[in-house]
């Protein structure tokens, strides 16, 4: 090897390794933590606009009754502090005070019914009921609006998703977890943009 | 009708001063461990949050840093945030930086670990081993508001010490686990070791905040110069490293916590309320003065000092 092509080789790896790694970090910065069956408050803002707007106060952990709203730490960047409702864990119960005791309006006041937080998707390669296993209607017992939010059509759970709140009670209730720790029926965040 | 010196009436003033400021911030970071306490395991609700966002009742006071960047990078105006950060405002027009020094449990924890070590060394007086500009602080809270616009994420909101004191306790309740950003508030204490209150001197933005706004404060620590004796103890006592023997009092950098006054041997600093029309700053020292016992005080100034120091070696 010339020793230009070595010192230049020398030169552009640490550079390329750098920048790799100050994107990474950027990017793990400023990951949000809405995923899968971890969701925000209900009445919350954007996801995008949260981050700005949330002061990381924890009331709305503290006026929970039922624990379920949890406050994220430094690990998860930019948005330690604010809340998350982890469903599969305990679910939310729709009680609203922790709209009510929200500061900042980053949880804005809205309709038990009327609450978007996301939207429950049944995986019918899990579910017992869609696989013919058993006659398993745990979910449509424990939605909240049932007949609403979820149907049965013949003995098999479905959802409305017009009228889903993405409260997390089926989920909570499902006896069935798959081997990556999701339900047989799951919440899935808001699409972008779509406030909850 | 009794005669009392001077000298022992000013220390048990200064020293009600104290009591009364410990109790405060006594009481202050009491409530961040209780409200916690109160709210999962008794359920009362009545008083909620820490001092970000503090709820009593139906009243929600908000920290003013806090609510400015959220209003800042949201670039939404929200009245009732505005209304909640109303009153932390105008305590702060009035009295000044007081929060900081009354309140902040930053200032509780400091002071601790102060007190600890006076204990532990049997010194009473340390040195500033690092001392920067003061107008440091400005460029604090400067670069903490760019910085949150820039990155479009509040920045101050999840590393806040004082906020961060009261989450680690409410998760330390509700969660049984603390969050490692609380690595941030032991550094602070650490830093104490160095320079008394070096993190609030000149690093910290919502003190900085705070100062801005009481800039022009009508709470002010007087000096009366016929009385002073020039002895420097106030210079020495001063947690932010202010010399009030030279007015410094009176910008905007002092928070009104009382110790200058304490230290003073002969009476010549005290708190007074600053009526009428802003006083400028080389006239200000005689003006807006309570009435004290002036001249007579003085033939006695020196002798006081002595005995002091002979009562204290």
């Amino acid at each position: 090897m010339k020793r230009r092509s070595f010192l230049k080789l020398l030169a552009v790896l640490p550079t390329t390794a750098l920048t790799a790694g100050l994107h990474e970090v950027q990017a793990g910065l400023f990951r949000s933590p809405v995923r899968t069956n971890h969701l925000r408050p209900p009445g919350a803002v954007a996801e995008e606009v949260f981050v700005g707007k949330c002061i990381r106060c924890g009331r709305c952990v503290e006026s929970c009754p039922y624990h379920c709203i949890d406050l994220l730490d430094i690990r998860h960047g930019v948005h330690a502090g604010t809340p998350l409702i982890a469903v599969a864990d305990i679910p939310c119960y729709l009680c609203m005070r922790c709209v009510e005791v929200c500061p900042t309006g980053t949880l804005q006041p809205v309709a038990q019914e009327a609450t978007r937080m996301g939207t429950a998707v049944i995986n019918k390669f899990t579910c017992g009921a869609w696989l013919g296993l058993a006659l398993c209607r745990t979910c449509y017992d424990a939605c909240p609006f049932k007949e609403k939010a979820i149907v049965l059509r013949e003995l098999m759970p479905i959802v409305i998703r017009e009228a889903c709140t993405g409260c997390g009670l089926c989920t909570h209730a499902c006896p069935i977890t798959a081997p990556d720790q999701t339900k047989a029926i799951n919440i899935e965040p808001p699409t972008k943009g779509a406030a909850a | 009708m009794k005669d009392t010196p001077p000298a022992p009436s000013s220390k048990r003033s200064g020293r009600s001063l104290r009591t009364m400021r410990r109790c405060l911030l006594a009481a202050a970071f009491l409530l961040l461990i209780l409200t916690p306490m109160l709210n999962y395991y008794a359920g009362i609700t009545f008083i909620q949050g820490w001092y970000q966002s503090l709820g009593i009742g139906e009243l929600r006071l908000i920290s003013p840093l806090e609510g400015l960047e959220s209003m800042l990078v949201s670039r939404q105006i929200y009245v009732p945030l505005l209304v909640g950060m109303l009153a932390p405002l105008v305590l702060a027009t009035l009295l000044g930086r007081v929060f900081c020094s009354w309140v902040c449990p930053i200032s509780f924890l400091a002071e601790a670990v102060a007190t600890l070590r006076v204990r532990i060394s049997g010194k009473n007086r340390f040195h500033d081993r690092l001392v920067l500009a003061k107008r440091l602080l400005w460029f604090a809270l400067i670069g903490e508001l760019l910085l949150s616009l820039i990155l479009g994420a509040p920045i101050f909101v999840f590393l806040s010490p004082p906020g961060l004191v009261g989450r680690e306790l409410m998760l330390a309740v509700y969660s049984h686990r603390l969050a490692w950003e609380g690595i941030l508030v032991v550094a602070i204490l650490l830093l104490e070791l160095l320079t008394r209150r070096f993190y609030c001197r000149y690093f910290c933005p919502l003190g900085a905040l705070l100062a801005l706004v009481g800039s022009k404060r009508r709470l002010l620590v007087a000096h009366q110069t016929d009385l002073c004796t020039g002895c420097g103890r106030c210079a020495q006592a001063c947690p932010l490293g202010l010399r009030p023997n030279l007015g410094e009092t009176r910008t905007a950098y002092c928070w009104n916590c009382g110790v200058c006054i304490e230290s003073c041997q002969t009476l010549a600093l005290h708190f007074t309320w600053q009526t009428s029309k802003p006083l400028s700053k080389k006239t200000g020292s005689e003006h807006g003065s309570m009435p004290l016992p002036r001249s007579p005080a003085c033939p006695f100034a020196q002798d006081l000092i002595r005995t002091a120091e002979r009562g204290s070696e």
